[in-house]
């Protein structure tokens, strides 16, 4: 048939498919280095706690640092603001699950369960400052739970 | 080949187009954009799963009832059907998972199945898998069933690759890339067309996902740090001009026939 005339596109999407792992490659290489250098660093000073504490997930203190700036507004009785301030958490969590699920589905899974109460709560049709305070305090402690788990 | 018809009329008969190099390369971006749009609606714009899937199952609908009713391949209408289906694809695969609670082994091993399904009844039916005469209505609903399934399956599998192997995105788009590669030599090599075809069809979905999220995610996760909405606008501008060079030719190729 026509094999000979269109032999030109296979070879391009070979060298297409080639270049993109290649790419693929290199970026993870990198990315396994600072995770290796990272847990080493935690693996030396386990015994003492640490202010920045990492998880298995890695990094999570931009998750928790909205997340206890929420709890904040709801201790002040603004549910209609902390109501505004969560969507930028669960924006954050959602556009990085693609890098943070691979590192640890299990500890993803709870957190991402946790996630789900708070946002329930505070976007419920009357919301009510006690449901947030302990949705908000169980999503905290979720947090630490993973971050002391090393 | 088919005796009754010449080639040149059964190309002009075909409403699906044939597996050339644009044709996945349109694929597999429609993976991406299909699930960065559905994200985007569910999330940042604050519509929800439950509306999004709603809205996003009556587009479809629409979608799939203006291509039967073409009576020819017209790109624009075959493509937007495969974006819908590629969104409600991983949809119904995240609404078991999340929704539901399904277990991903129990998911992608019912796709699987459904899918061998769906190959069985259709060669039943037609004695062929071919895609090169997709042109009555039950052939189209073969092949259209054959698409929904094998997005939901890849969604499964690649989800399963990620949860059960810690696959993440860039040894995903690394292993998924080979699969593909090692499917086209197989049928380079003479293997069986259909099945090499939607083998193809199934790894893409996974593949084009991982491809996605090696754009979008930020450099801290080992991404390339673009972003949702710039890959989306990249991709979507890509797409727009392959299906736009395509809809073109379709019509020139209409009035030469016209002309003969």
């Amino acid at each position: 048939m026509h094999h000979h005339h269109s032999l030109i596109r296979p070879v391009a999407a070979l060298s297409a498919i080639a270049l993109l792992s290649l790419a693929a490659g290199c970026s993870k290489s990198t990315d396994t280095g600072t995770v290796g250098s990272a847990s080493i660093a935690t693996s030396q000073t386990t015994s003492a706690p640490q202010a920045k504490a990492t998880s298995k997930l890695g990094d999570l203190s931009a998750f928790r640092n909205i997340a206890a700036d929420v709890s904040a507004i709801v201790d002040k009785g603004d549910l209609p603001a902390a109501k505004a301030r969560i969507k930028d958490l669960e924006v954050a969590w959602d556009s990085a699950e693609a890098g943070l699920k691979p590192r640890a589905a299990d500890d993803w899974h709870r957190l991402d369960k946790a996630i789900d109460p708070a946002l329930s709560a505070l976007r419920a049709d009357a919301p009510n400052q006690t449901d947030c305070k302990k949705a908000m305090a169980d999503l905290l402690s979720t947090f630490d739970s993973l971050q002391a788990k090393l | 080949m088919n005796t009754l018809t010449t080639p040149s009329a059964s190309n002009w008969l075909n409403k699906v187009p044939e597996a050339a190099l644009s044709f996945w390369i349109i694929k597999i971006m429609c993976t991406t954009v299909g699930e960065t749009g559905a994200d985007f609606l569910a999330v940042n714009a604050g519509f929800g799963q439950g509306m999004t899937r709603t809205v996003m199952g009556a587009l479809l609908a629409v979608a799939l009832f203006m291509q039967l009713r073409t009576r020819r391949y017209t790109p624009w209408i075959y493509w937007l059907t495969v974006v819908l289906v590629s969104v409600v694809g991983t949809q119904i695969t995240d609404l078991l998972t999340d929704g539901l609670g399904v277990s991903l082994y129990v998911s992608t091993s019912a796709f699987a199945v459904a899918l061998a399904g769906i190959f069985a009844v259709w060669f039943w039916v037609e004695r062929s898998l071919s895609i090169h005469e997709i042109f009555t209505r039950s052939r189209e609903l073969f092949y259209w069933s054959a698409i929904l399934c094998t997005f939901a399956l890849g969604t499964a599998a690649g989800d399963l690759a990620t949860e059960a192997l810690g696959l993440g995105f860039t040894w995903g788009a690394v292993s998924f890339g080979t699969l593909i590669a090692l499917t086209y030599a197989a049928f380079r090599l003479g293997g069986n067309a259909a099945l090499t075809f939607w083998i193809g069809y199934i790894l893409t979905r996974p593949f084009g996902a991982a491809l996605g999220d090696l754009l979008t995610q930020a450099k801290t996760y080992g991404g390339l740090g673009m972003g949702a909405m710039w890959t989306s606008a990249l991709f979507l501008t890509v797409i727009v001009m392959l299906v736009a060079v395509a809809q073109f030719s379709v019509g020139s190729r209409m009035n030469a026939h016209a002309a003969e």
